[in-house]
């Protein structure tokens, strides 16, 4: 494959260079801007993020390639935009969370823009090489994130695991990729498929290599049994990371899978179809058996993300020689790892608005009461838990069907049984979480009853998220062990409480300590709204208003008789928040034009 | 002119002495160093295969390149996390390491 370096159309690569650009942009604000002003960073990089994926869009339809390296196509377009998303929303709920925890956060901005450009690169890389690099680049800023919370001995600790098993693993990818060189003669995927084509499998070396890169893949997309450094690392790691992480490398790691699988190997597909059904069934059935046991959140959901690769890797198994249900397969796992994306940066988005205004507390048990405490975020980390767990109307159900829909279609129905078990297993933990933030008081709110603090400053449901929480209570009920959680939904008269004084904010966005000489509001006012399940009658009118409901967060630290301070959520938080439940219900509620889009891009996959 | 199979066999006898050594090492430097054991493995088999499997272009050998630039990179920033790990455990014995437990 020979290219003439002067014809070589940059318009194929302009997200790229403009993300590029971006990444150095970043770096040199943060030589420019003060300690307390990084965060406009961030918001740089938004509104950066977003001019890559007006650059993006219009490559929609393209296929070509750049120097034959790098493919343009509707796949590689897809996850660009997805993984270009996927950064704007890991930005937004960054912001609070670095200024609080990360000293010097400067560069870490840079550090997220750098591994997205790497996780592009991964999605559209067409020869090996090229994967190889795209992959350390997104590696090398997951090192350093990972371990960016400096004085922590946890995060140091995780990015130590954590460069040593992806130094190992990268090794192993390299030796694979040596070996696939020295029998096919080629690093280019299209030579590759061509070559196998022609010699077929016989030498054993290219059996060895072709092991070697899917154990060193495996560990990227943390498959059993190369997933024991993922719960380390996302433990250890700054929370924002962990999202980062569990989310966005997941896919890009799928991505370049695909890519190579398909792009590479498809008439190999026979040889490795039960290979993959087997690492489907153990990754699924180990994260989800061991996420039972966690009792930090990070882990959980650690837990659940290794289950969560369980699922997509039943999707790689479901590609047959039929290309129909081979390319409907590779829609499923698309469609899910995007659901995923949402579903997980809700989950981990509302986890870290929590953190924010908890001192870092990361423990299932901390969360208790979360509903009251601030709606919103106990509203968001509900939806993005229902939706791994798959129930009817979030993301994670749509997306599962279809990927499962292309498994029983590929006749692996024992493969889909055992997925359906496991979806049904991941409730119990999640619903756990669930159970924390609906049904238990928040601690320290005990006291507060028996004063009549509680009253005026405990927060409710309110009405407006009318269409989740309805959705939340026929899904509830319907699951086991949901009996004890009974959601109501909240009427108009909810936002009731206009002589709070609790909803007074200082110039710094801290809740003033308002007046304690609170009456004692009567709880018929409230007509019952919030959570009968557990304490109905504290559920009333806090806020007031200056703090609306979706931007209201109570402190758990905070003694009773410090009246429960309210903080306002951040803007940047609320909007990542909304972004990603935008996207679960979207996906959700309506994926008809998703399928659409990724019929066109897993046709360009196949088409090579 | 040596054979294509000694060549591979030397590099296959280093990389699996370098997967040992990330298994069995405890130092998180050796741990390091076997790893660099590994990827010049992977350089040796690129560029005997460069050479006999592919004379006409230099893909095998540009990957060479990339494969020492990269290695250098990483051990650069593993020794970095390795000196902030000392400076905070005075050790950099990766069985001390268990502030995170599986």
């Amino acid at each position: 494959m020979s290219f003439d370096v002067s014809r070589l159309d940059y318009g194929l690569v302009t997200p790229l260079l403009v993300l590029l650009g971006l990444v150095f942009l970043a770096w040199l604000l943060d030589l420019m801007l003060p300690e307390r002003h990084k965060s406009a960073i961030g918001w740089v990089s938004v509104a950066g993020l977003v001019v890559c994926i007006a650059t993006a869009v219009p490559l929609w339809g393209v296929r070509a390639d750049f120097a034959g390296v790098i493919r343009i196509d509707e796949f590689s377009v897809f996850f660009t935009v997805l993984f270009l998303l996927t950064a704007i929303g890991i930005m937004l709920i960054s912001m609070e969370y670095a200024n609080r925890f990360l000293p010097q956060s400067g560069e870490y901005y840079g550090l997220v823009l750098a591994g997205t450009l790497g996780m592009i690169l991964m999605g559209a890389a067409n020869e090996l090489l090229t994967a190889y690099l795209a992959l350390e680049l997104l590696s090398f800023s997951s090192y350093v994130l990972v371990s960016y919370a400096k004085t922590n001995l946890k995060s140091n600790e995780a990015g130590l695991k954590y460069i040593i098993l992806g130094a190992f693993s990268s090794s192993l990818l390299l030796y694979g990729i040596s070996l696939l060189y020295g029998t096919l003669g080629t690093t280019y995927l299209p030579d590759i498929a061509r070559s196998v084509e022609r010699l077929g499998v016989g030498q054993p070396a290219f059996g060895v290599g072709l092991s070697l890169i899917l154990a060193g893949l495996g560990f990227k997309i943390a498959a059993v049994p190369f997933h024991m450094w993922t719960p380390d690392v996302y433990e250890g790691a700054p929370t924002p990371i962990t999202a980062y992480l569990s989310v966005a490398s997941k896919a890009a790691g799928f991505a370049l899978v695909m890519r190579f699988l398909i792009g590479g190997l498809l008439p190999l597909r026979d040889q490795y179809q039960a290979l993959f059904a087997l690492l489907a069934v153990l990754t699924m059935t180990l994260g989800n058996l061991v996420a039972i046991q966690q009792r930090n959140v990070k882990r959980l959901l650690a837990y659940s993300s290794i289950a969560q690769a369980g699922y997509v890797l039943v999707g790689l198994a479901a590609i047959t020689a039929d290309v129909a249900i081979a390319q409907q397969a590779v829609r499923g796992m698309m469609l899910h790892l995007a659901g995923y994306v949402f579903t997980n940066l809700a989950c981990f988005g509302a986890f870290i608005a929590f953190q924010n205004l908890n001192n870092g507390r990361e423990m299932v048990a901390d969360l208790a009461g979360l509903a009251r405490r601030a709606p919103f975020v106990a509203l968001t980390m509900m939806s993005g838990l229902f939706s791994l767990a798959g129930m009817p109307l979030f993301a994670g159900f749509v997306t599962k069907f279809y990927l499962f829909a292309a498994a029983a279609r590929a006749e692996l129905l024992w493969l889909v049984a055992i997925a359906v078990i496991n979806s049904t297993i991941s409730l119990y933990y999640y619903l756990l979480v669930v159970y924390q933030m609906y049904v238990r008081t928040p601690p320290g709110f005990e006291a507060a009853e028996l004063d009549g603090h509680g009253h005026a400053v405990l927060a409710t449901v309110s009405p407006a998220p009318s269409l989740a929480v309805a959705g939340a209570v026929p899904s509830l009920a319907a699951a086991p062990g949901g009996g004890t959680v009974s959601l109501s939904e909240g009427g108009p008269g909810t936002a009731a409480g206009t002589h709070n004084g609790y909803g007074r904010l200082g110039p710094d966005g801290h809740a003033t300590h308002a007046d304690a000489a609170i009456g004692h509001v009567p709880a018929d006012t409230t007509g019952g709204h919030g959570l009968p399940g557990a304490h109905g009658d504290l559920g009333t009118h806090a806020g007031g208003p200056d703090v609306p409901w979706w931007r209201r967060s109570i402190t758990g630290d905070m003694a009773p008789e410090r009246m429960f301070p309210q903080y306002r959520i951040p803007f940047a938080t609320t909007a990542g928040l909304t972004l990603f439940l935008a996207g679960i219900f979207f996906l959700g509620l309506w994926p008809a034009p998703a399928i659409d889009v990724l019929q066109a891009a897993s046709q360009a996959l196949f088409a090579g | 002119m040596v054979p294509l199979e000694h060549i591979l066999v030397f590099s296959a006898i280093m990389f699996a002495i370098g997967a040992y050594g990330v298994m069995a090492r405890r130092n998180a430097v050796l741990v390091f160093m076997a790893v660099e054991l590994m990827l010049n493995a992977v350089a040796i088999n690129l560029v005997a295969f460069a050479a006999r499997v592919d004379p006409q272009r230099f893909s095998g050998l540009v990957f060479t390149i990339f494969v020492i630039t990269v290695a250098a990179a990483e051990l650069g920033l593993g020794l970095a996390i390795v000196l902030r790990v000392y400076r905070m455990r005075t050790s950099v014995n990766v069985d001390e390491i268990d502030a995170l437990r599986w």
